[in-house]
């Protein structure tokens, strides 16, 4: 139970940078722990402790496969949503360059154009 | 016949992958690939439309791989109401873009982005697996974000990174939702879902509906959660903002909204008094914001929070006629504020500004682009025979049969406040003097997708005569009165 607990800490600590913070970098460094820590949650739910990668050979029974081998979708997924968060990493660090490039600052109190 | 169903998808996605290889440079060729490609699914659609509204809903198992193992797919009647919807504004759209693109460079990766939203967005209509919905929302979602940055000027920017920060919180909010969904359930397919979720602890289940509505409300623009919208929509290049604004809160947001509170999460009606709540603020909100902007993007962007308001008040009064208002609304808007988009999006290639300060006397340079406009404006304010009109009259009619006349009443109020703005736009902007005025229409190109859009928003309304209701409206309207996934029978 602990364990879960820790990743909503590690949750609520990439949030708190994502809401509080005013450097876009800092921003982008918050948002990679709020996808970590979803990713994280989603693996521990197909964990199994001492687990086995699920991966069968053939002088193992089955039912020794079933009882210790860890889950293999919850990986599967969060690969999926590793690339996800890669390309929003990527393109917000392609976008923290461009803005630096017009406004001269990271900081996201003095890039404020749009307002009302 | 049951193939075509990932044509929608598949057509878009292929075009995205070939558009720059086939095209390089060449930016007319880019742009009448991109006119074929939107109609090839456009016909698609129809296709599917067709054998949907007379045969039924459509089940496919891609690779032949059923459920549990395989990936699930199905259209019914009201995600192919969605889908013709989609298709035929996204192909209006693009033709009107084919010719807006002029004033960009390297027009051909706009092609990329805009088909990459496409193919999210039918994606999202026919994915029956939680998981596969959140790959299609995050094509839709990145490919838009990268998209209100395309002309690369500082406010674009600026709003791309407000709408992409804001949207990373969205996403994360219903990937985690998804997993508590496996954890609860071990299944992410719908249907095995809702068999699983008929023994959960109450708790549970409220909590990963939470979760799941909050992130899709971001995406839909209600007001707790709207701030993105006005700069993403009012700073993007017009036919994206007429994409977002007509077709993609509503598709990425409010579909998954409809289908989560109709059919999946049928058990918890509380999420039905949160819409109304979510939408009486975003209606009033959105009304209020309008009359102080300048910038006339930004008007109609905050006129689309205003209008999403109404389509969450229908959903949350629900019933035959609350749905049904929903489905009008959705359909005329999409019509009418796709329309509006393009239109200032042609005032802006002509004049380069969308400053209402700075417009003046539009009706003596531009004559039929003020016509059009005008025909958007009271299109979406609700004024007879327009389609939007026929719809409030529905969600109007739905909250006084319901007992909220107290919502009928606001409904009202906001209703008068749109056509207060928008005639307040007329009037400086469109039918004011100027001294000089220099007759300098915008290019045909421009005009004809926006009188198609005119036409269809002015004959929306259409859709409600009986003869057409029935077999077309009634259908989808069905699905969401009656269907729940739990009716789908899975195997074992």
């Amino acid at each position: 139970m602990i364990i879960y607990l820790l990743v909503a800490l590690m949750f609520f600590i990439g949030l708190y940078g994502i809401i509080a913070k005013k450097n876009i970098i800092k921003i982008i460094v918050g948002m990679n722990i709020v996808g970590y820590a979803v990713n994280l949650f989603f693996i521990l739910l197909g964990y199994k402790w001492n687990g086995i990668a699920p991966i069968i050979t053939k002088d193992m029974p089955a039912a020794q496969f079933v009882e210790r081998a860890v889950d293999p979708l919850p990986q599967a997924l969060v690969l999926t949503s590793i690339v996800i968060d890669l390309g929003f990493a990527a393109f917000l660090a392609a976008l923290a360059i461009r803005l630096y490039e017009k406004y001269r600052t990271f900081d996201t109190d003095k890039i404020r154009r749009l307002k009302g | 016949m049951n193939h075509l169903i990932v044509f929608p998808v598949a057509i878009y996605l292929g075009a995205a992958f070939l558009l720059p290889l086939l095209c390089g440079k060449n930016d007319v060729l880019a742009g009448i690939s991109g006119i074929a490609f939107t109609f090839l699914s456009l016909a698609v659609s129809a296709l599917l439309g067709i054998s949907v509204f007379t045969g039924g809903r459509i089940i496919y198992f891609v690779g032949g791989w059923t459920e549990p193992l395989g990936i699930m797919l199905m259209l019914d009647p009201l995600s192919c109401l969605f889908l013709l919807l989609t298709n035929t504004v996204a192909f209006i759209i693009m033709l009107y873009s084919a010719v807006y693109i002029k004033k960009y460079h390297r027009a051909v990766y706009f092609y990329v982005l805009f088909m990459l939203m496409l193919a999210g967005m039918n994606g999202i209509l026919i994915s029956m697996d939680f998981f596969n919905l959140f790959v299609f929302f995050e094509i839709a979602s990145i490919a838009s974000f990268i998209i209100v940055a395309f002309g690369l000027r500082a406010e674009e920017l600026e709003a791309s990174l407000k709408y992409t920060v804001i949207s990373f919180i969205a996403s994360s909010l219903i990937l985690f939702a998804i997993a508590m969904i496996y954890g609860l359930t071990g299944t992410l397919n719908i249907p095995a879902f809702m068999h699983a979720a008929a023994h959960l602890p109450q708790t549970h289940l409220w909590f990963t509906a939470g979760l799941l509505l909050a992130g899709f409300a971001v995406k839909a623009g209600l007001a707790p959660f709207h701030a993105w919208l006005p700069d993403a929509h009012s700073m993007a290049p017009a036919p994206v903002s007429a994409l977002l604004s007509g077709l993609f809160i509503k598709i990425v947001g409010f579909y998954a909204i409809i289908r989560l509170t109709s059919n999946i999460f049928t058990d918890i009606p509380q999420i039905r008094t949160i819409l109304l709540v979510f939408g009486i603020v975003s209606m009033l909100l959105g009304s209020f914001a309008a009359y102080g902007q300048n910038n006339i993007k930004r008007m109609f962007a905050y006129s689309t929070i205003s209008q999403i308001g109404y389509c969450a008040i229908g959903l949350g009064i629900g019933g035959y006629l609350g749905n049904l208002g929903v489905l009008m609304h959705i359909i005329a808007h999409a019509f009418s504020k796709s329309l509006l988009f393009l239109n200032i999006g042609a005032v802006e290639y002509m004049t380069g500004t969308t400053d209402s300060d700075k417009l003046r006397g539009l009706n003596d340079s531009m004559p039929y682009t003020t016509l059009l406009s005008s025909a958007g404006m009271l299109g979406i304010a609700g004024i007879p025979p327009m389609g939007n009109f026929w719809s409030k009259v529905i969600i109007i009619i739905a909250a006084v049969h319901a007992g909220y006349g107290g919502i009928a009443a606001l409904c009202i109020i906001a209703a008068v406040m749109t056509l207060g703005y928008f005639l307040k736009l007329q009037r400086t902007v469109y039918c004011s003097k100027k001294e000089g005025a220099v007759k300098k229409e915008a290019p045909a190109g421009l005009i004809a997708p926006m009188a198609v859009l005119a036409f269809m928003a002015v004959f929306a309304g259409i859709l409600l005569i009986p003869g057409i209701r029935e077999p077309f409206i009634d259908k989808a309207v069905d699905v969401m009165d009656n269907f729940s996934y739990i009716n789908i029978a899975i195997g074992d």
